[in-house]
């Protein structure tokens, strides 16, 4: 999931100008469990905004709870079908997503104005009602056989491959001392598995270009694309 | 002159430490920096000089600037080199000009994090670690870079790394150092150490690696500091004795027993490493005294010392 925070009403009203009308937009997945731009969010955004002499063309979190807003056909379908009169009326939308239901929007209004009202932090793990976790760095490569599922690009600060730096003290990172250091996260669980031997072998460095910007994935039943600058790679979903 | 040289000779290794100016050398050659006086008084009383980069993540001259101005006066540098700030076509680009301004020896390092420093909002680099840093290194010297592309005048320099004797579980630090040295570190100066334990303890694990260790030692200077270091200070720990020890003297004579400490700890632990290396943290006027007190003899000049442990 893409973790997302509200960014301060100060910024978000700053955005807007005298007598703009704003339309609010939601989404009813990452950023409803985030309490970002969930239903009850994206509605109170609007009367938030009202209080502060918005003026508010409507709202909407596009579809079902579990519905992501990034998928295009369920947005444009509710911004052209159902929401189409206020969708008409807006001089712009405000997003209460991540930066990829931004996007979605510009795509769904066929070229909207757009504002942000989400900071787009990190893709993470939902650990309970109230926690979200960073586990993966979305690189493009994953090295986590290696590592015991845990990944040190990013639970190290330094992103190291092959083993710690000297830094860490009582267990802790040295950039952060409440949090523990990666690669004894690392060392310890494969300790627990049986698998140090997995730690002794040279990690060669990380491919960039894998991890460029921007990339994109094509996809079927049958076999998926993806394209980076270290060229496109196809992979069999069947074979 | 290459420090695997003198290891290779069986000498006892001496290094000293300065940090790079907050600032550029000044073009009036009148002039000289701190981290040059700093250095004169390690003339002559160590094998070479680390010239650190950008210590702390705090922004300062480059160090290799200042090798080159200690290497114009006589010096032996050891020019260090992060991963923070640079990725591997700046590391690769920054060994082959160091050495050929002249570099012999090199010290390969992750470097502290960004966080740690005066730049805290900058984009911490680490696209290699000290592992691969080592490796891509031993690749020029062999003749090709990185990607395989053969290189002119393969440089020839000692390549050095850092091992950390404090860190928990020790297990997984050795585990680094022997992938180092699998992939071309030729000797290793240890983080600082004050505890005799740790010493022994590391010192009888590293010892089976065969390479040559340099004990790493940080002058106390106050008991502020000692403290300071265990809140502050990764990876470092100052037992209390130290502490209460250099708290019981007056300022005047603080130098004085920083000395007289340190010798005391490199005296009793130097037979069991093939070097020292001393961080003095601007008090290298008292590295001769310290020298002195460890028994550790020096004859001859910078570029043609030779060491004996003593009795």
């Amino acid at each position: 999931m893409h973790a997302t925070i509200q960014k301060s009403i100060k910024e978000i009203v700053g955005y807007i100008k005298p007598g703009e009308k704003v339309f609010v937009v939601g989404c009813n997945n990452c950023a409803w469990k985030c309490h970002s731009g969930g239903e009850d969010e994206t509605k109170n955004m609007a009367r938030r905004l009202e209080k502060r002499g918005v003026e508010i063309a409507g709202y909407s979190t596009p579809g079902p709870q579990g519905m992501s807003l990034c998928k295009l056909d369920n947005t444009r379908k509710v911004f052209m079908e159902d929401y189409a009169d206020q969708v008409k009326k807006a001089d712009s939308f405000l997003v209460l997503a991540c930066g990829q239901g931004i996007h979605t929007v510009i795509d769904a209004t066929d070229g909207g104005m757009v504002h942000p009202g989400c900071d787009t932090i990190f893709g993470g793990e939902t650990v309970s009602e109230t926690q979200i976790d960073e586990f993966c760095s979305l690189c493009g490569e994953c090295i986590v056989e290696y590592t015991g599922g845990l990944c040190p690009l990013t639970l190290c600060s330094k992103g190291l491959l092959n083993g710690p730096c000297g830094g860490a003290e009582n267990g802790m990172c040295e950039v952060d001392t409440q949090r523990e250091c990666g690669w004894i996260l690392i060392y310890e669980r494969l300790k627990k598995l049986g698998r140090l031997d997995l730690m002794l072998p040279y990690r060669e460095p990380k491919n960039y270009a894998k991890w460029s910007r921007p990339r994109s994935l094509q996809v079927s039943p049958e076999e998926a694309t993806f394209s980076s600058q270290d060229g496109e790679i196809t992979i069999s979903n069947q074979d | 002159m290459k420090l695997s040289t003198y290891f290779d000779n069986g000498e006892f290794v001496l290094t000293g430490e300065v940090g790079p100016i907050k600032g550029a050398i000044p073009r009036d050659r009148a002039v000289v920096p701190r981290c040059a006086r700093e250095a004169e008084s390690l003339y002559g009383r160590v094998h070479a000089i680390n010239v650190t980069d950008n210590q702390s993540a705090v922004m300062r001259l480059g160090s290799m600037a200042a090798c080159v101005g200690l290497k114009t006066r006589g010096h032996e540098p050891i020019y260090q080199l992060t991963c923070r700030d640079r990725n591997r076509i700046a590391l690769q680009s920054d060994i082959l000009t160091a050495y050929s301004l002249g570099m012999d020896n090199m010290l390969l390092l992750t470097g502290d994090h960004i966080r740690l420093g005066d730049h805290k909002t900058t984009k911490p680099v680490f696209d290699l670690d000290s592992v691969q840093l080592i490796k891509m290194a031993k690749g020029l010297q062999e003749g090709h870079d990185t990607v395989g592309n053969e290189i002119e005048n393969p440089p020839d320099f000692t390549i050095g790394a850092v091992v950390n004797p404090s860190f928990v579980p020790l297990d997984l630090q050795l585990m680094k150092m022997k992938k180092k040295i699998d992939v071309g570190a030729e000797f290793f100066q240890t983080q600082a150490v004050y505890d005799d334990k740790i010493v022994d303890e590391f010192i009888s694990k590293a010892e089976k690696f065969g390479k040559p260790v340099q004990l790493g030692v940080v002058l106390l200077k106050s008991s502020q500091m000692g403290k300071f270091m265990n809140k502050n200070v990764s990876g470092i720990t100052v037992p209390q004795e130290w502490i209460d020890e250099i708290g019981s003297v007056d300022k005047l004579d603080r130098k004085k027993k920083a000395a007289e400490m340190m010798g005391r700890f490199i005296k009793k632990h130097k037979s069991k490493v093939q070097g020292i290396h001393i961080m003095p943290l601007g008090w290298t006027d008292i590295v001769p005294d310290i020298l002195d007190q460890a028994e550790i003899k020096i004859t001859g000049v910078a570029g043609q010392i030779h060491v004996k442990k003593g009795s």
